[in-house]
């Protein structure tokens, strides 16, 4: 993975210092609240409800044993001993003190982490595919590309008071992992005809109050160009993004009102201007950055699992293997996700102990490397097929070994009215809820994958919006209430759920999801049939009909 | 009816302006405004933001019942309880910086 170079150490260590002396001076009375604001925003402290809350970036989130360790001691001497994993691929503590602030980011400093551009209209942490640099189906490893971009984005100084936010994804793989279509810019790898691999450039997606499916503005961009391309993106939008209103200030409001054909023209004319400029992207200056990315010191293996004998004398081990791992590009390995979704438990946690039990899997199975999945799941990339026993074995004794990836029970779920200071519903007892009606291994194997995500307010920090079913909580009269929405998707087949009808309460949420899910149950052609396809095969009225009757 | 609550400076943890005209966590003995008294309210925002310590000054409406002073909304009652899931104890205030914002002249 990446190490910082001595000017990457000397900015974090800068920074340090820099925001170390504003709490300072913040707390002996000499800045204001209202002078402080911006500078702790732009350092990823929020207040929320109940106390601060510091997110921490974890770059495409890639992370080693010695950074989860370094996340684990926070947690425990500076927090509650527990951290909370985001669909930004980052970390966020809910309980640290202002004063304590500064000893977190300098040792958080030690390990090349940091909490800049976790917040604030700036350009945010760049997410990817979990599975990245590991996965059998990528085309190529988008991770020194995402890094060339945190370096370009970093402190950029025409980006750094943008109009609003921005967020930018990157997949390697045909198939989207990365909802890259849910970003502000989308990039997803592509051969040309000529067999050179570039960029396809999805621009204006985005969750909250207007859900938006990115729309493909250039289906070519080599990687030579592609910082001058984004560069001409970010200007257009800083030229004309509208400041006057935070609830069209996203990029997706200006490419819907500006026609997709209008603003590529204008990305095409500054594109012009500054491209073969400074921003291209020299090939031996790509390479070099690849050389931190290079795949681990493999060993020849043709090691697999014997799925039809472990169903038989394992079944729970093979329940695992079903659903947790991943096909590797390399024979003999596996990526192994790590759920951070227990039945009943509070989706995206994880303990200090956990992490410290993970930091070691890591170290010893994974060539000491960990993903963040933007579904709020950790993953050891780079596990031999012969060590996978032991992994697990290792995560069920830490209580992390639940074998239900992409099934009902993995949903994503914003932190909600328990901590936000935006939210109007909880979401986490919701959650909770479903995940303990649904647990049953046999339950959720008769249902297959099913995707729900939970937001506690419009800004869809849950993703609801792209859920096969996405609940939405909203507030009525001092009551909190729950919209349900059906045929969202995040993958490459990108889509918006419909909302099914009028808010219902929390206790009856568990119900309605049974209701729906007995309809898909009872209609779909084969258990080989998805949820989305039967949808769309039936369109929505029996669902809405499960929930509400007639009327 | 209305009551104070802000967040404290160095714990982010809530507190309530209490009857006694200091800054504490228990929001039972919050100092419970009446219509009449909104001026003396809006005084005590002013001294609040003017001490420094107290960040997020807000007003808002409740009921009494008997001894307990219940917050209408429920994202209010949640900053009273703490987290309902899973249930978490509450932020402490800081002891020594509450000292002093309970001595500033409210
Ligand atoms: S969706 Fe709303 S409630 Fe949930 S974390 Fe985002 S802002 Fe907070």
């Amino acid at each position: 993975m990446y190490r910082y170079d001595q000017f990457d150490a000397r900015f974090v260590a800068g920074r340090v210092a820099q925001f170390s002396d504003q709490i300072e001076r913040r707390i002996s009375g000499e800045l204001s609240e209202d002078q402080f604001r911006p500078l702790r925003l732009m350092n990823g402290l929020y207040l929320q409800l109940h106390a601060y809350m510091l997110r921490v970036a974890v770059p495409y989130g890639t992370m080693n044993s010695a950074q989860l360790r370094k996340l684990a001691h926070i947690a425990r001497t500076y927090d509650r001993g527990y951290g909370h994993f985001t669909t930004r691929q980052n970390i966020q503590f809910n309980w640290p003190r202002l004063d304590d602030v500064p000893q977190i980011l300098s040792e958080l400093a030690e390990v090349e982490m940091h909490a800049i551009q976790t917040s604030g209209n700036c350009i945010r942490n760049v997410t990817t595919d979990q599975f990245a640099g590991a996965a059998a189906d990528e085309i190529i490893d988008p991770r020194p590309v995402a890094e060339i971009i945190r370096q370009w984005s970093s402190l950029h100084p025409e980006f750094t008071f943008l109009p609003r936010k921005f967020k930018i994804a990157i997949t390697g793989a045909a198939h989207d992992r990365a909802a890259i279509k849910f970003h502000d810019i989308g990039l997803m790898a592509r051969r040309n005809e000529a067999g050179e691999i570039g960029w396809t450039v999805h621009v204006g997606g985005g969750m909250g109050r207007t859900p938006m499916v990115a729309r493909k503005l250039n289906s070519f961009v080599p990687h030579a160009d592609l910082l001058a391309y984004l560069e001409s993106i970010l200007r257009v939008y800083n030229r004309y993004g509208r400041r006057d209103n935070k609830y069209k200030a996203r990029i997706k409001i200006l490419v819907r009102e500006e026609g997709l054909a209008s603003f590529r023209e204008q990305v095409e004319s500054e594109f012009s201007e500054v491209r073969g400029g400074v921003l291209s992207l020299p090939e031996d200056e790509l390479n070099r950055i690849k050389t931190y990315f290079a795949p681990p010191e493999f060993k020849d293996s043709d090691a697999r699992f014997d799925l039809a004998a472990l169903k038989v004398s394992d079944p729970e081990f093979a329940r695992f293997v079903v659903h947790n791992t991943h096909q590797h590009a390399r024979p003999g390995y596996t990526s192994v996700t790590i759920s951070l979704k227990p039945v009943g438990g509070v989706p995206g946690d994880a303990t200090d102990t956990q992490m410290d039990i993970v930091a070691d899997l890591v170290e010893r199975f994974s060539f000491d490397e960990l993903r963040v999945s933007h579904e709020q799941n950790l993953v050891l990339p780079h596990v031999a097929i012969g060590d996978v026993r032991s992994v697990y074995e290792a995560l069920c004794a830490a209580g992390l070994g639940e074998a239900n990836v992409g099934q009902i029970t993995d949903m994503i779920v914003c932190p909600g009215l328990d901590y936000c200071a935006l939210a109007n519903a909880r979401s986490i007892p919701v959650a909770q809820e479903i995940s303990k009606r649904f647990g049953s291994a046999k339950r959720q194997e008769e249902i297959g994958d099913l995707k729900i995500k939970i937001s506690g307010c419009i800004n869809a920090c849950g993703h609801h919006h792209g859920g096969h079913i996405g609940i939405l909580g909203v507030e009525k009269r001092g009551t909190e209430l729950y919209q349900i929405t059906v045929g969202g998707d995040a993958s490459e087949n990108a889509a918006i759920g419909n909302i099914l009808g009028r808010g219902i309460t929390g206790e009856e949420v568990p119900d309605a999801i049974e209701r729906l899910v007995e309809v898909y149950l009872g209609a779909r052609s084969g258990a080989d049939e998805s949820f989305l396809n039967t949808l769309s095969r039936l369109g929505e009225t029996p669902f809405r009909e499960a929930l509400y009757g007639n009327d | 009816m209305q009551i104070l609550t802000a967040n404290e400076l160095i714990s982010g943890a809530t507190v309530y302006f209490l009857a006694d005209g200091g800054w504490g966590e228990d929001i039972n003995s919050a100092r419970v405004f009446s219509e009449k008294n909104i001026p003396e309210m809006e005084q005590a925002i002013e001294r609040a933001q003017a001490s420094g310590v107290l960040i997020s000054v807000e007003s808002e409406t409740v009921r009494v019942e008997g001894s307990r002073v219940v917050a209408t909304r429920l994202r209010e009652r949640i900053r009273a309880r703490g987290p309902t899931a899973p249930r978490h104890r509450r932020q402490k205030p800081d002891i020594h910086h509450a000292v002093e914002f309970t001595h500033v002249s409210l």
